[in-house]
């Protein structure tokens, strides 16, 4: 009998252990056969499949991306294509909401932002707020930007551009920035050309 | 972690010089966007959403919209890959790009995370190159947990020895300091060195701490040590380490199943049956537990204690009936194939990629084999690549639909174009244009021949015109007349209704001059206008049936391709499942042969007592 209690003991010390593996480990007061039963090493070789499902991942990655972009060929051809951004630079002054976007006195955008969204902003990200099609020529920006300014207050402010689309895609940056001088945020659209 | 990798992706940007150098690539550095796309991609790795960053990253590189940050765009997409679980992508990226240009912080935590990765998923050889690839010292934090995993990849690969040297002189943060200190002291044991590993052990095992992580290290370190101690027959020695295990922690039933046996080792099977009988109450999944159905009516069988040990054996063989029926029942639900699908329908986050980790087991039978099982990090990874694999699925299927929509899409505009073309075509053959420009080239030269020939009446108003044609008219008329006085009052008035006539055209021939010259150039920018129009129309006309054409293909091609996909996503989705299932059957398996041997211990024991107790030794009653 005695050699059932000596397997047990070598399963205690069959593994090395990891910190984090606390975490996956279920609470002290469960059944615990934790040390027992808790293989590190993979008791079969799984590499054969883990690759195959890594081969299969990347393919799916790659077919996605070529899936985007007939997407945006098909719909927003280049010649056709404007697309506005949507960047935060600091966002001391202003904490933003939403952003109504205007095009020749048309509403193509209203946006409400997530506070995941807000941060991933704050943090440098570049929203991509609205992608659409102008025929070549004159046309007119509105942004309005909804938030809480300066000292929590709620805040709008507009911002208007008049632009011309050439044959080639168009785009736009709604820049928000802080300025320091005047303790308040600053709204801009910025032309790349 | 999540964070260390998002530190790893935005300390890329440092590569191409783009935020500022004098920022230690630890700290989150200002990334200064100078392509708009690029930010786009960061927008979604910041909200932790890969899959769709990593799309994007490759479509606007597919369309060159990130020419100022091709470098850290090629770090950041193999960041992704790592977080996606494409480790051996990531790593061959990485093998070509983590090039001495890269700062040494990118690049050691680059390594680092591809080492921890391969670990986890068992790619030992690799995790071990990856890990020697880190030069110099990370932050503390990461150095402390990187010697630690270095010494995990040296003990799984069975290289004690130099798991031994790696740790022997190392010193670190209090909790990594314990776990390499446990690890060493394992290492040792397994080395058949225990006398070397005692003070390890023991460091641990006495470890000052209130810390529920570190006390159950504790634990786990005086379990091993006991145990070591109680395999090697030392008893005696086995005995205070034991004790000093929690009661109530996750290692206590182990605990007190060895503290017994050292007790019944050193002879006492009275103080033996202490911490069995203890056990005996406890839940009769874990294996201690099981065993102590057979160690105490043994200890009783040993104090001549007949009656009690047959009716514990008896216990004993119908609760392993029991428990076996359920472990049958539990194999068979797994085997139908829905436990995975229980797993990842009681986790509510929808999330995927190598960072997701199981915290909640579903409510089924078969959970509380199968805690261990789940925990361990093969589960986890299969169930990681399971889940991904889902996820997968679920985005082909929306591209599947999209996909008609396309194919809808494109068949609409070519029924359009087929509808507008003849009209195209038919302006196109007209040559209007070429037409028009040649009446704009008439009416110059025609301009010009009024003003240099002072043609004032020519542009006259419509009545002015006919006035002066009627002038012009009745002085022929005249001039063919005979001189007599009436002819010649007359043409005295004529003269002087021309010449009145005349007065008035000269006077406006200038600025209706002017009006007309404006009157082409407009008719110039018009023209050019339409110029440019017609050329449009022209490149149009040429590309419509190719351009639709083209896109017919695409989607035709990528429809095979979705189609394609999904088959080898169910199938390896499948094998993914049975290999998860085979995992979890095999433990219970092993939890049923336990039960199995066990059984069959106890079935002897009582048919040897009672062969005794039939046949009893002569001399006694």
């Amino acid at each position: 009998m005695r050699f059932l209690t000596l397997a047990a003991a070598l399963a205690v010390l069959a593994s090395p252990t990891w910190a984090q593996d606390a975490v996956a480990q279920p609470p002290a007061a469960t059944p615990a056969v934790a040390p027992a039963a808790a293989p590190a090493a993979p008791a079969t070789d799984t590499r054969g499949l883990d690759q195959e499902v890594q081969d299969l991942k990347k393919d799916v990655v790659d077919l996605n991306r070529d899936l985007f972009v007939l997407e945006e060929d098909l719909l927003f051809p280049a010649n056709t294509q404007v697309a506005v951004f949507v960047s935060l630079d600091v966002g001391d002054f202003f904490a933003l909401d939403s952003v109504e976007l205007k095009i020749d006195q048309k509403e193509v955008a209203n946006y409400l932002y997530t506070p995941r969204e807000a941060e991933a902003l704050l943090k440098g990200g570049v929203h991509r707020l609205y992608l659409g099609n102008l025929k070549v020529g004159s046309h007119e920006l509105v942004a309005l930007f909804s938030g809480k300014g300066p000292n929590e207050r709620d805040y709008q402010r507009g911002a208007t551009l008049k632009f011309d689309k050439g044959i080639g895609a168009k785009y736009l940056e709604l820049k928000i920035n802080d300025r320091q001088r005047k303790q308040q945020p600053e709204f801009e659209i910025k032309d790349w050309e | 972690m999540r964070k260390g990798l998002i530190l790893l992706g935005l300390a890329a940007a440092l590569a191409a010089g783009t935020v500022l150098a004098r920022q230690p690539p630890e700290k989150l550095p200002a990334t200064r966007i100078r392509d708009l796309h690029y930010g786009d991609v960061l927008f979604y790795f910041y909200q932790e959403d890969d899959f769709e960053a990593i799309t994007r990253l490759n479509a606007y590189e597919h369309w060159g919209l990130l020419p100022h940050h091709e470098a850290e765009s090629q770090l950041l997409l193999g960041g992704l890959y790592l977080s996606l679980g494409l480790h051996n992508e990531a790593g061959a990226r990485f093998e070509t790009l983590l090039t001495p240009t890269v700062p040494t912080g990118v690049r050691n935590r680059a390594w680092f995370y591809l080492a921890k990765i391969w670990y986890a998923r068992g790619y030992l050889d690799k995790a071990e190159h990856a890990i020697r690839q880190v030069q110099g010292a990370l932050p503390p934090e990461l150095d402390a947990e990187k010697q630690h995993l270095f010494a995990n990849i040296l003990m799984r690969q069975g290289r004690f020895d130099e798991a031994v040297q790696l740790l022997l002189h190392w010193k670190g943060p209090l909790d990594w300091m314990a776990y390499a200190q446990f690890n060493l002291g394992v290492a040792l044991v397994r080395e058949g060195k225990l006398a070397e590993a005692d003070p390890f052990l023991t460091q641990v095992g006495t470890l000052k701490t209130t810390r529920a992580e570190l006390l159950a290290l504790k634990d786990r370190a005086n379990l091993a040590l006991g145990f070591a101690y109680l395999q090697s027959n030392q008893p005696a020695k086995a005995k205070p380490v034991l004790e000093r295990v929690r009661l109530n922690g996750p290692y206590s039933n182990k605990a007190l199943l060895g503290a017994g046996w050292a007790e019944a080792a050193l002879g006492d099977y009275s103080q033996a049956l202490s911490p069995w009988m203890e056990l005996r109450n406890r839940n009769l999944l874990d294996a201690a537990v099981q065993e102590s159905y057979l160690s105490v009516p043994y200890a009783f069988g040993k104090l001549n204690a007949s009656a009690q040990a047959a009716e514990y054996y008896e216990s004993a063989v119908k609760s392993f009936d029991d428990e076996s029926a359920k472990l049958d029942e539990a194999i068979g639900r797994i085997r139908s194939g829905h436990m995975l699908d229980a797993l990842l329908t009681s986790e509510k986050d929808t999330h995927y990629g190598w960072f997701w980790q199981l915290t909640t087991l579903p409510d089924a039978p078969e959970s509380r084999y199968l805690y261990a099982v789940l925990a361990g990090h093969d589960f986890q990874e299969g169930l990681k690549n399971y889940r991904d694999l889902a996820y997968m699925g679920r985005t082909l299927d929306r591209w599947g639909d999209s996909i008609e929509a396309f194919g809808d899409m494109v068949d609409t505009r070519e029924k359009a174009y087929a509808q507008r073309l003849p009209r195209a075509d038919a302006l196109l053959a007209s040559d209007s244009l070429t037409d028009k420009q040649h009446r704009r080239d008439e009416m110059t030269s025609r301009l010009n021949t009024i003003e240099s020939g002072a043609e004032v009446a020519a542009l006259g108003s419509p009545q002015e015109r006919e006035q002066w044609a009627q002038i012009q008219k009745l002085e022929a008329a005249l001039a063919g007349a005979s001189d007599n006085e009436e002819n010649a009052a007359l043409r005295d008035r004529l003269r002087l209704v021309k010449g009145v006539l005349y007065f008035r055209l000269n006077a406006a021939f200038k600025g209706r001059l002017w009006q007309e010259r404006r009157t082409v150039r407009d008719l110039d920018a018009a023209l050019a206008e339409a110029q440019i129009r017609w050329i449009r129309v022209e490149k149009a006309r040429k590309s419509a049936p190719t351009s639709t054409g083209d896109f017919a293909q695409r989607i035709a091609s990528l429809r095979q391709r979705i189609d394609a996909l999904q088959a080898r996503l169910a199938s390896v989705r499948e094998k993914q499942n049975g290999y998860l299932a085979d995992l979890a059957v095999r433990e219970l398996e092993a939890q049923k042969d336990r039960l199995a041997t066990y059984q069959i211990q106890a079935r002897y024991a009582l048919a040897s007592m009672y062969d005794r107790a039939a046949n009893p030794p002569e001399g006694k009653p």
